[in-house]
């Protein structure tokens, strides 16, 4: 600070110079932010545009106009036509009774793997590690093959298993990173006081693991909430559709009702993006989480 | 350093259930897809025990496996070469011009969030011919410029590059977001030492935040890569691989032969494909990254 006074005082005009340099290297760096923040939101902005106009509207050509009345009935045709409440309610059921499962037992694996005295903890790490890499997409078909012999094809179990399956490893891998770092003195003054393991487990260990289990809670529900091609495979009946599958079948029924589609697009995404708005640092914290550590 | 010693039966109990699931959901289903990938099956009938008929067919004589299989490397390509460079572009700017980043970053991460089947529904629209309201040939139109559109998904020389800009449009939060937090991590008395040293601003940025940044951005190539090998639903969505395969990826055509062609043997064999791939590809980043990390420090 003081050297920069300094040569200002001996030599202003260059020190103008600069000044006018970096402000005008600020500008062009702005603008280039803005021009990448109107590629990355204004295709959600025109969707919210498009599903307030007529049909007339949107074929109009004319892509940049405001709807002349905003066109509300093509919500109302969304939310009559399509299931709407019906996949909302799926996608809910689905994603909360998987969150919980995976906390639950990942915690429970957690805890094991970094707090018991075993050999076998180091091993059962690393099939955690290797199941990170396996890509959903090729249990695809045995999956299907699986759940036809137990005759749980077509129901929300049939979901909520694998969602969970492929959900553990990250789980385990990050509540155990945090559970090796509690000190063990804490466990030691519990044993003396007389705890069971599944008391120093569930008030002790879990009570303190609330900010990992919580990036755990955000890396499962992007996924779990956005799945598509699961459900879109072992689902086929209606009214267990989760809500990306109840999107795409929505926009390939009512193909020629443009503004309901644009409508029931929105409709799609506004639960995710409320909670995004409510939640933003979390969120974006814990997918970072989840990459890193991943 | 582990305190409690307990019962082989309560590791059990705190170990299997959470095990037994992962294990039967995950790997036992490749292992079968491996054992199925020696079927010839349609899946209801009897199947056949062919050996690795399947996977000769799938290396040496099937005309549209290995272009899904490039197509797919298109992908990660495209990711790597733009979208990565750009987004490591946008965190050094984000974290020497912007104060309150918390607006731009979160702003820019907003695709990401949403599922692939409103993404992919909505730029179905957005690529629509004019007369369906389509926003890029409208946008064409309007400037005059009606020889350039086109029917951006049915076009089979087109149509996969349509998808890539859907992903890399939608990922490229992400990977700003991920090199933005590096960035954050890089300790100020770093730059501050670098400073003393006559290096500040671009020469900052280029000798301290560069070689500082390769863990990070390895997680960047990673996602991105093993993203581009799995990245089929957005396909499954926009086009389904068509027209005419055309925009098929490895785990596409894996779809479409299994589910669609009903040829459940083959299908396994192109996923086994996959999964051995992804395994290699993840150890083989991994590998060059360490070389990577030696050299710098």
């Amino acid at each position: 600070m003081s050297q920069s006074a300094s040569l200002g005082a001996v030599k202003p005009a260059v020190q103008e110079r600069g000044k006018r340099r970096v402000s005008f290297v600020k500008i062009i760096v702005f603008l280039f932010f803005g021009i990448l923040l109107v590629t990355q939101l204004y295709p959600l902005v025109w969707l919210l545009i498009y599903s307030l106009k007529t049909n007339e509207e949107i074929l109009s050509g004319s892509f940049f106009s405001l709807p002349e009345v905003l066109q509300w009935s093509n919500y109302t045709a969304a939310l009559g036509g399509g299931s709407y409440w019906k996949y909302l309610y799926n996608s809910a059921f689905v994603t909360i009774v998987t969150m919980i499962s995976i906390i639950l037992l990942a915690a429970l694996t957690a805890f094991a793997i970094t707090r018991f005295r075993w050999k076998y903890g180091q091993f059962v790490m690393l099939l955690f590690l290797l199941g990170m890499m396996i890509p959903l997409q090729a249990t695809l078909l045995p999956l299907m093959l699986i759940f036809k012999n137990m005759n749980i094809l077509n129901t929300h179990l049939s979901l909520i298993l694998p969602y969970i399956a492929f959900q553990t490893p990250i789980a385990v891998f990050i509540l155990s990173g945090f559970m090796r770092t509690i000190p063990t003195e804490i466990e030691e003054s519990a044993i003396v006081d007389g705890a069971g393991v599944l008391r120093i487990f569930s008030s002790i260990v879990l009570p303190v693991s609330v900010p990992p289990i919580m990036t755990v809670c955000i890396l499962a529900f992007i996924n779990i909430w956005n799945e598509y091609i699961l459900a879109a495979t072992f689902i086929s009946s209606e009214k267990l559709k989760t809500l990306p599958f109840g999107v795409y079948s929505f926009v390939s029924q009512y193909s020629v009702n443009y503004g309901a589609i644009g409508a029931f697009l929105v409709l799609g995404a506004l639960p995710v993006v409320i909670i995004y708005f409510l939640l933003a640092e979390k969120i974006t914290k814990g997918m970072v989480a989840g990459a890193v550590k991943g | 350093m582990k305190v409690l010693k307990v019962s082989s039966w309560t590791i059990a109990a705190f170990v299997l259930p959470c095990l037994l699931l992962y294990v039967s959901l995950v790997f036992a289903p490749i292992l079968v897809s491996v054992y199925n990938g020696m079927l010839d099956w349609n899946g209801i009938g009897v199947s056949k025990f062919v050996g690795l008929a399947n996977f000769n067919k799938m290396l040496t004589n099937d005309s549209l496996f290995w272009p899904a299989v490039g197509r797919t490397f298109l992908l990660a390509g495209f990711s790597m070469a733009i979208q990565l460079p750009i987004a490591l572009f946008v965190a050094i700017l984000i974290s020497r011009f912007v104060r309150r980043t918390g607006f731009l970053v979160s702003s820019y991460f907003l695709p990401v969030i949403l599922s692939v089947a409103v993404i992919g529904q909505l730029w179905k629209t957005i690529y629509n011919p004019a007369s369906m309201g389509g926003m890029i040939n409208q946008i064409l139109i309007k400037f005059g410029l009606e020889s350039w559109t086109h029917s951006w998904l049915t076009e089979p020389k087109i149509a996969i590059y349509a998808i890539i800009v859907v992903g890399l449009w939608q990922y490229l939060g992400y990977h700003i977001l991920i090199q933005f937090t590096g960035i954050q991590n890089i300790p100020a008395d770093i730059y501050e030492a670098a400073k003393i040293d006559g290096a500040s601003g671009l020469k900052a940025d280029l000798y301290v935040t560069l070689p500082l940044i390769v863990p990070i951005f390895k997680i960047s190539v990673v996602l991105s890569f093993i993203g581009s090998l799995q990245s089929f639903d957005l396909i499954m969505v926009m086009t389904g691989g068509g027209p005419a395969h055309a925009t098929d990826v490895t785990a596409s055509y894996m779809y479409n032969m299994s589910f669609l062609s009903m040829k459940y043997g083959y299908g396994s064999a192109i996923a086994s494909f996959l999964v051995v791939v992804c395994l290699a590809a993840t150890l083989l980043i991994n590998l060059l990254f360490n070389r990577l990390d030696k050299r710098f420090s």
